[in-house]
């Protein structure tokens, strides 16, 4: 026992020593870092004011250390309901999805039925074919082509097109970044930012497309943009999926954006300094108007916002030569940072672009999805494009309207017109958009919707769509007013296409919108029709509009939406 | 292009790309250049797959450990010294740095983090990138010569252009043409119906040329209807909104395309990623997904979708159909198939990844591929049953608010799809199937036999040469080209960090000469650039069971040529 007792000492010893010059050793080479002799100090000090402390501090180290090494989804574990094999069988038998997608209702069916049949090429003058009878009707007035400056139809732009399908084949076969850039894309880029006044351009391969991927690139979380709250479904998708902070101000008051903007400045002027952006359209897809700019880029420049231009309907179209809304306000394309636009419209074309200065277009050819993650537009397209822009270019004389324009502008306002003073319409049509427009906008009498009770607009924030979509029931996606007022305006343009006048109306789906939507009659105008046409298109509409809006009462109302479920 | 800096007179050279030379070349001569004749029957196979063992998981062979130290070693020296040039350039040379810097209280368009990798690392590459073609992406590619003389900020043109073998462009079945029936009828439908869509399909109407293409795909497809959109990327970005809402799951493959991803995010559906064709893990989160419900309130998900591709185009790798459709059939989950790779370039008659499989075409609810690739033309469809499309018809954004495809484009899917299917010019479609397969497993066996990691199926006309570390991936780009073969690199972020690669894209447009020469060229790269780490576990050895004895596939290129186009035929290899 005794010589135990003096052995288990003497190897506590030699340990104790040992660990006391490992400790000191330690100590001493923490004190060698630069730095270490300070941090000693410091817990030294600390322990000898308060020896508690050390053991708090120790605690949080350690809790911080269980922090970062917990997993990511540690929280997802401990919300599971253990469950054993055959419970987990029994549920997966139990389970019974949602059909993929709803299947048509039969009242929705006649809008598949009601996408007109073109036979042929699309242009100003179209053949339509019945879908039920089959019967087809010649030289149809198109009003729902948005090719306004006949471009696609051009001879210039065809043989151009003919000559590059017969020396690049059609598709580009690759991205732009791996061999997909040929020599007519750096071309079009070039001249979309010459003509437009940028200093840089990129383009990609559908315009709906690009405000979701140009977006993005430049908006994190935390970053900010204020929108109008009217603008197109492209816009309102890239601001939910770029996470930023989002601000709505009411369509077109710009009182009530320098409002927000007012409010916001003190936050803002404190904070990190994020992006900031105020994102509006140059001409209105959904109204047919356009923003006052030159206010606008006052306001944005004494906030020091960024401003985002979707001219997708307004270059080409508006200006004397059209270079979109700048040129009307003759505002330099400097002052708008980012300029989204297609080239699917009056460019005569296919596929979108972005145009603005360097450092934002170069950003996009490293980051933006849309254009690293997808195949080069067809080259043909890329010198239709250029086509139409040398066309237009080189038409151009100061002081006039470009030639080109000019037969759009004259035929846009000669509509708006017509349709405003029509004394036949006035108790059953407005007219929304503004008289620059090349697209009309006709909406039923607000006093006509009110006597049938029909709401100020369908969907929208707080609506019982938007809660749908949130909690995922499919089935009440569908609005039957929303239906049944658009199956009237249906049967206005079926009745236009009898007297060959071919119109469309908003097709818009109201469970992707997060603003809500008023049905309209939209005719697109185009530089090829002539004043005559024009006349007669009027006096069709106006017969077919009195013809089924006359008497169209609450209990009328409700005959159609009983006649739409048969 | 290589430079002798101190003897070219750079002044007359062009910042601007230049315009495609005047081709004056005779018809046949273009023609040959943008489509090989067949040199001999014998090099056509036809693509099948062993019916017992439909899915042969594909081995990725592992490089030696010093390849990899000297990978993270690479990284790890690229990015030090890009943040030390970072943090001084941005205090002594802010000039440089004025995207990344705020200016006048507007914050910089892009943060210096943001922009890091691009800049620091890929910005030393950017020569490999994004080089300027003209004419066809045929068998040949014509690449503009340009220079840098400040390491990749701008470029200098001289205006020519070298024809290169063209492994880079996703033309696999050649339809890459200016001369031919394709072309013809193309230019036709130019000059009958303009170059304009003339907008949304719902809205400006739906045109017979489209109603007409829409039923051809759907029949070459074995499906009851399908839509066709104007771009690959924008049909699946704006496809999920429609099918899905945020009670919803998304199982999807660690691989799937960014578009797949981004179309999933937008429409707001839970999302769980099951590892790369795991299939024990897939089920594994199907069973739980199913059993524990949505997160927190545990409520049954209204559905389920599984996202997969038929041909992962990073990888070469086929996803496992077999095991898919078993898995959708017994927990009753909808299955999503991208088929943008795969439609047109496998299976006997072209028809994807569904008819290589032998899996009938109604089992994958949700059918999606891209027109570029295969069909030579552009765009996407969808193909699914009546019910399914008639309501996406209604309710798919790009229908109602973006733009159609343009009458060409439509002629061109039309035409080619028509001689794939052997409707027009008889035997054509089925000679440009069985060479695309020829060539593809010629080449994958060739460079395996080589030494070479390749991955990917056998029958993908996706080859994968692995590289490793990202210097090496300028290096091979710069050296191809100078042999006159254009390839495609690919690194970090498209691929896991180390796994930087070629990625060469093979055509029916080659023929086995075109192939015989790309295989010495490979053959001379790889051993000056120490390329070959191959063990001969994934294919290529001698005699069967070699990679165990250690004995590592290295034959010489002439055995190679020899013997490679005639075993490559066998099923065995």
């Amino acid at each position: 026992m005794e010589t135990r007792t003096q052995e288990t000492p003497q190897f506590f010893l030699t340990l104790a020593s040992t660990l006391a010059t490992v400790w000191y050793s330690f100590l001493d080479l923490f004190k060698s870092v630069p730095g270490g002799a300070w941090v000693l100090d410091y817990i030294r000090a600390s322990h000898k004011n308060d020896p508690w402390r050390t053991l708090l501090e120790v605690l949080l180290a350690l809790l911080a250390i269980r922090y970062f090494l917990a997993s990511k989804y540690s929280q997802d574990e401990n919300d599971k309901v253990t469950l054993n094999e055959r419970e987990v069988d029994d549920l997966i038998d139990d389970w019974e999805p949602d059909p993929i997608v709803p299947p048509l209702r039969r009242d929705e069916r006649w809008q598949l039925d009601s996408i007109p049949l073109i036979k042929g090429g699309i242009s100003s003058h179209v053949t339509v074919e019945d879908p039920s009878t089959g019967n087809i009707t010649t030289d149809v007035l198109s009003f729902a082509c948005k090719d306004y400056l006949a471009m696609g139809t051009n001879e210039t732009v065809k043989q151009n097109s003919i000559k590059e399908i017969r020396a690049a084949g059609v598709g580009a076969c690759g991205p732009p970044n791996f061999y997909g850039t040929q020599d007519v894309h750096v071309r079009v880029c070039e001249d979309l930012a010459r003509f437009l006044g940028a200093e840089e351009g990129i383009i990609y391969g559908q315009d709906f497309c690009t405000p979701t991927s140009v977006l993005p690139c430049f908006l994190k979380r935390g970053d900010i943009i204020i929108m109008d709250g009217g603008v197109n479904l492209a816009l309102q998708k890239s601001a939910l999926i770029s996470r930023c902070d989002v601000e709505w101000f009411n369509h077109n008051d710009l009182d009530h954006l320098e409002e927000i903007l007012e409010s916001l400045k003190e936050d803002l002027s404190e904070g990190p300094l994020n992006r900031r952006f105020i994102v509006t359209e140059g001409l209105f897809e959904n109204f047919g108007d356009s923003p006052d700019l030159k206010r606008l880029v006052e306001i944005k420049n004494h906030y020091k916002f960024r401003l985002v231009l979707d001219e997708t309907n307004s270059v080409g179209t508006l200006g004397a030569n059209g270079r979109g809304l700048p040129e009307v306000y003759g505002i330099p394309r400097d002052q708008i940072e980012i300029t989204i636009g297609s080239m699917a419209q009056a460019l005569g074309s296919s596929g979108g672009y972005c145009v603005g200065c360097h450092d934002m277009i170069y950003h996009q050819i490293l980051s933006s999805n849309a254009y690293v993650f997808s195949a080069s537009l067809p080259s043909y397209c890329a010198v239709a494009a250029s086509t139409t822009i040398h066309l237009l270019e080189d038409s151009e004389k100061s002081g006039a309207v470009n030639p080109y324009i000019q037969p759009l502008v004259e035929n846009s306002k000669y509509l708006h017109q017509s349709f405003r003073n029509s004394l036949v319409l006035k108790n059953f049509l407005i007219v929304r958009s503004a008289d620059y427009s090349p697209v009309v906008h006709l909406r039923i009498n607000p006093l006509l919707r009110k006597s049938l009770d029909l709401p100020e607009g369908y969907g929208g924030p707080g609506s019982v769509i938007i809660k749908a979509v949130k909690k995922g029931h499919e089935e009440l996606y569908f609005d039957a007013r929303y239906n049944t007022e658009s199956y009237i305006l249906q049967l206005i343009i079926n009745k236009c296409v009898e007297n060959k006048v071919l119109l469309t109306r908003t097709k818009r789906v109201l469970h992707h919108e997060i603003l809500p939507v008023v049905p309209e009659l939209i005719l697109h105008c185009n530089s090829k029709f002539s004043k005559p046409e024009l006349k007669r298109a009027v006096s069709v509409v106006e017969q077919a509009v009195t013809g089924v809006l006359r008497g169209l009462t609450k209990s009328k109302f409700a005959e159609y939406a009983a006649d739409l479920e048969n | 292009m290589s430079l002798n800096g101190s003897q070219t007179d750079f002044s007359k050279w062009s910042t601007r790309v230049p315009n495609a030379p005047p081709d004056d070349r005779p018809e046949a001569v273009r023609a040959e250049m943008e489509f090989g004749k067949l040199t001999s029957d014998k090099w056509m196979v036809a693509a099948k797959c062993d019916s017992k063992h439909p899915f042969k998981t594909p081995i990725a062979d592992d490089p030696p450990y010093y390849v990899i130290i000297m990978t993270y070693l690479n990284y790890f020296f690229m990015i030090l010294i890009g943040h030390i040039r970072d943090f001084f350039g941005m205090i002594f040379m802010p000039q440089y740095y004025k995207a990344m810097l705020p200016k006048d209280g507007y914050p910089p368009w892009y943060s210096s983090f943001e922009s890091f990798y691009p800049r620091r690392l890929k910005g030393r590459m950017d020569d490999s990138f994004a080089r300027p073609i003209h004419g066809v992406p045929g068998r040949y590619t014509y690449c503009f010569n340009r220079v840098s003389l400040d390491y990749n900020k701008s470029f200098l043109y001289d205006g020519t252009s070298t024809p290169c073998l063209n492994l880079s462009s996703y033309n696999y079945l050649g339809f890459a043409q200016s001369v031919g029936r394709c072309t013809d009828d193309s230019v036709d439908a130019l000059k009958m119906r303009g170059t304009a869509a003339g907008g949304p399909c719902d809205v400006a109407g739906h045109s017979d040329l489209l109603r007409d293409t829409e039923r051809i795909l759907a029949e070459f497809l074995g499906k009851e209807d399908s839509l066709i959109f104007s771009m690959g990327y924008g049909t699946n970005a704006h496809l999920f909104t429609s099918l899905l809402n945020s009670k919803c799951l998304v199982i999807s493959d660690s691989l799937n395309h960014s578009s797949t991803r981004f179309g999933i995010r937008l429409s707001g559906a839970a999302v769980k990623v099951f590892p790369h064709n795991n299939m024990v893990a897939l089920e594994q989160i199907i069973r739980e997904s199913i059993s524990q419900g949505q997160a927190k309130s545990h409520r049954p998900w209204k559905k389920i979708l599984i996202c997969a591709e038929g041909l992962y185009s990073m990888e070469g790798e086929y996803c496992n159909l077999p095991a898919l459709v078993h898995l959708k059939e017994r927990y009753k989950l909808y299955l999503f198939v991208d088929e943008a790779h795969s439609i047109g370039a496998l299976g006997k008659h072209g028809k994807g990844i569904a008819e290589y499989f032998n899996i009938s075409p109604s089992k994958i609810d949700i059918m999606m591929g891209t027109l570029t690739k295969s069909f030579g033309a552009a765009g996407g469809y969808i193909a699914a049953d009546q019910v399914i499309i008639d309501r996406l018809r209604l309710d798919i954004t790009t229908n109602t608010y973006g733009e159609t495809p343009p009458p060409v484009v439509l002629q061109q899917i039309q035409t080619s799809m028509r001689i794939i299917d052997g409707q027009l010019n008889g035997n054509e479609g089925r000679e440009r199937l069985e060479r695309i397969t020829f060539n593809s497993r010629y080449l994958r066996l060739g460079l395996k036999r080589l030494g070479f990691i390749i991955y990917g199926n056998d029958d993908s006309p996706v080859v994968p040469m692995l590289l490793y570390t990202p210097a090496k991936m300028p290096a091979a780009s710069r050296m191809f080209l100078k042999y006159g073969v254009a390839v495609v690199i690919v690194g970090y972020p498209a691929t896991a960090l180390i796994s930087s690669r070629i990625r060469l894209c093979v055509s029916s447009a080659l023929t086995k000469e075109d192939i015989d020469k790309i295989l010495a060229i490979s053959n001379l790269v790889g051993d000056k650039m120490c390329l070959k780490f191959g063990s001969g576990m994934a294919g290529g050895e001698k005699h069967p069971g070699d990679w165990k004895k250690g004995i590592r596939p290295r034959w010489s290129l002439e055995e190679v040529l020899a013997k490679t186009p005639e075993d490559c035929k066998k099923d065995i290899y």
